[in-house]
């Protein structure tokens, strides 16, 4: 039985997953955090905490709050700034047999395809995931996502300055997702990642304020589920390239919806919070599930729900 | 650290709207220092959606009463999350995840520990009196809440705790915040160690910076409270301002040095 993927098929060495499970930027740190508690090597792919050139210090407190069934973030890229990550954490990477991807945020084009480009020579980074849809940023993050022809100037700068394997992960924050899947697919991306959070607030009645100290924040979890369900089976329908599903996934069963909806893959991310081996189990379940059902291979199930005409 | 399902052993509502939940947990009781967390998952199902960090009140091994693979935790009833939690009875289980974070350190000359809780600030503190105790250190506790019900009664502490309370009604021991009654007290300790809402800390500070004047400077901890979503130093919700840049409470403390988060 085989549950291995293959998310950039057109490029050489292409970017080999043993499974389909990821875990999801923001929710992983670097990776070593979990080790301890996760057998991290298992893992399909780790996606690292957005990383822009400069370290960035972030959003101010309170940075997140629980809303039922979900969890609103404003962290606001803090980060160490894609330097030390190549000088601290990629080594110790390059290493590991699980592949890393950097998520990667810019404040412009030129500084998207300035990461890339540090990135390109650094051992122990597996492919980047362009970040054009973090909502808690004032320059970049989703302000160059919600707009097909910014989201494709980015995608092909860093296409431009890169040779690895390059994931965009777009916003759900938009009026017509397929539209920028479309032109980010056009400027030479070779797999999609989607969704990233859903803009939303909360207000603290006692202080009449809101609560988080950016007033909005990206909300992710379960509650999100079925849009973001809903977005990878509009997408996968009309582009070319491998998409990956995030949003939500807390199980093999919600795992399976979005594989059927035509994710060749699924990040897990909130989810890991509330049980570090989220992903873990999932692995397990996928391969249990396929075994009762006679498959041999995951890939015959990806799509398995979309039109038969499409 | 690990992921546990934890037996509840009894769940006894102390006062008011606090319970105290002795537990099964026989890594965390090994493993855990006074000071360290855990990440309570309350429910089973999507909501309340996230863990809940919790101090660990008592660790079996050094926990007079308390068998060596116990722990105790405190909980007040403010959300749904210890809603549940306030209902668990014997023979439950609830899903852990630690010991977590950075203890208190009780150094090696220490002889005389000043403790000062403010509100469910005490639950931790009482687990590093379990350590002076088992030390032959000295400890003063002292106590301050709202009002009566949210005073822990002494027959929770261990004994040879001095405790003292005020509560800022007057309904029980002296009227006022509990840093009131510290300055005493600082004159006697070696160590302070606090924990409670952030407003304890400008008086606290302002006590330390007259006791410097006087060229005496008392080294102080402070175990800092944060919305946390993992608990796990990756989310990075927890953030405070530090002399060395922004630090997680979740992994770098919950306990800080005074000096490392104010300036006296």
């Amino acid at each position: 039985m085989s549950l291995a993927v293959d998310l950039a098929p057109g490029r050489e060495p292409g970017l080999r997953l043993r499974n389909p499970v990821m875990v999801a930027s923001g929710t992983f740190g670097y990776g070593t955090e979990y080790a301890g508690l996760v057998d991290i090597q298992r893992l399909g792919a780790i996606v690292c905490k957005g990383t822009t050139l400069r370290p960035r210090r972030g959003n101010p407190t309170p940075r997140t709050a629980e809303t039922p069934a979900g969890l609103l973030n404003s962290i606001g890229l803090q980060n160490i700034g894609v330097r030390a990550l190549v000088r601290e954490k990629a080594p110790i990477w390059a290493k590991w047999s699980v592949p890393v991807l950097v998520n990667i945020a810019g404040e412009s084009t030129e500084e998207y395809a300035e990461i890339a480009r540090i990135l390109d020579e650094a051992p122990g980074v597996a492919g980047i995931e362009v970040n054009v849809s973090c909502p808690n940023v004032a320059a970049g993050g989703m302000t160059c996502g919600v707009d097909p022809v910014l989201a494709a100037e980015v995608t092909a700068a860093v296409r431009e300055a890169t040779t690895l394997p390059v994931m965009v992960k777009l916003t759900p924050n938009v009026t017509d997702i397929v539209s920028i899947a479309e032109a980010v697919v056009g400027a030479g991306a070779d797999a999609l990642s989607l969704v990233n959070t859903f803009v939303g607030m909360i207000i603290d009645i006692n202080t009449k304020k809101p609560l988080l100290g950016a007033v909005t924040g990206g909300l992710s979890g379960p509650a999100i589920r079925p849009i973001a369900l809903r977005m990878v089976y509009e997408v996968a329908q009309a582009v070319p390239v491998p998409v990956v599903g995030v949003g939500g996934i807390t199980d093999t069963v919600s795992a399976l919806q979005f594989l059927m909806a035509g994710a060749a893959a699924i990040q897990v991310g909130t989810a890991t919070f509330v049980d570090p081996n989220t992903a873990a189990d999932i692995i397990d379940g996928l391969g249990d599930w396929l075994e009762r059902e006679g498959i041999s291979d995951i890939r015959e199930i990806v799509g398995a729900a979309l039109p038969k005409d499409a | 650290m690990i992921r546990t399902d934890a037996l509840v052993l009894s769940n006894t509502a102390v006062a008011g709207d606090i319970f105290l939940l002795r537990l099964r947990a026989p890594e965390i009781a090994r493993d855990a220092a006074p000071g360290q967390f855990v990440e309570v998952r309350c429910g089973s199902t999507l909501a309340p959606l996230l863990r809940r960090p919790i101090s660990i009140h008592r660790i079996g091994p050094r926990a007079a009463g308390y068998a060596p693979d116990e722990i105790a935790l405190v909980i007040r009833v403010i959300g749904e999350g210890s809603r549940l939690l306030s209902r668990l009875r014997e023979g439950d289980t609830l899903d852990l995840l630690g010991p977590l974070g950075r203890g208190f350190r009780l150094f090696p000359g220490t002889r005389r520990v000043l403790l000062v809780a403010g509100g469910l600030g005490l639950a931790p503190l009482v687990a590093l009196a379990d350590e002076a105790i088992a030390h032959e250190v000295n400890v003063v506790l002292l106590g301050g809440a709202e009002t009566a019900c949210r005073i822990l009664p002494p027959q929770y502490l261990p004994p040879e705790v001095e405790y003292q309370v005020c509560t800022e009604d007057g309904s029980l021991g002296a009227c006022g915040m509990v840093t009131n009654l510290c300055p005493p007290y600082l004159e006697w300790a070696d160590q302070v160690f606090v924990c409670g809402p952030e407003a304890m800390l400008p008086p606290v500070v302002d006590q330390l910076r007259a006791l410097a004047q006087g060229g005496r400077r008392l080294p102080v901890q402070v175990s800092l409270e944060a919305r946390m979503a993992c608990g796990m130093g990756v989310c990075l919700s927890c953030v405070v301002e530090t002399r060395h840049g922004l630090k997680r409470v979740c992994r770098d403390g919950p306990v800080f040095d005074l000096t490392e988060v104010r300036v006296w």
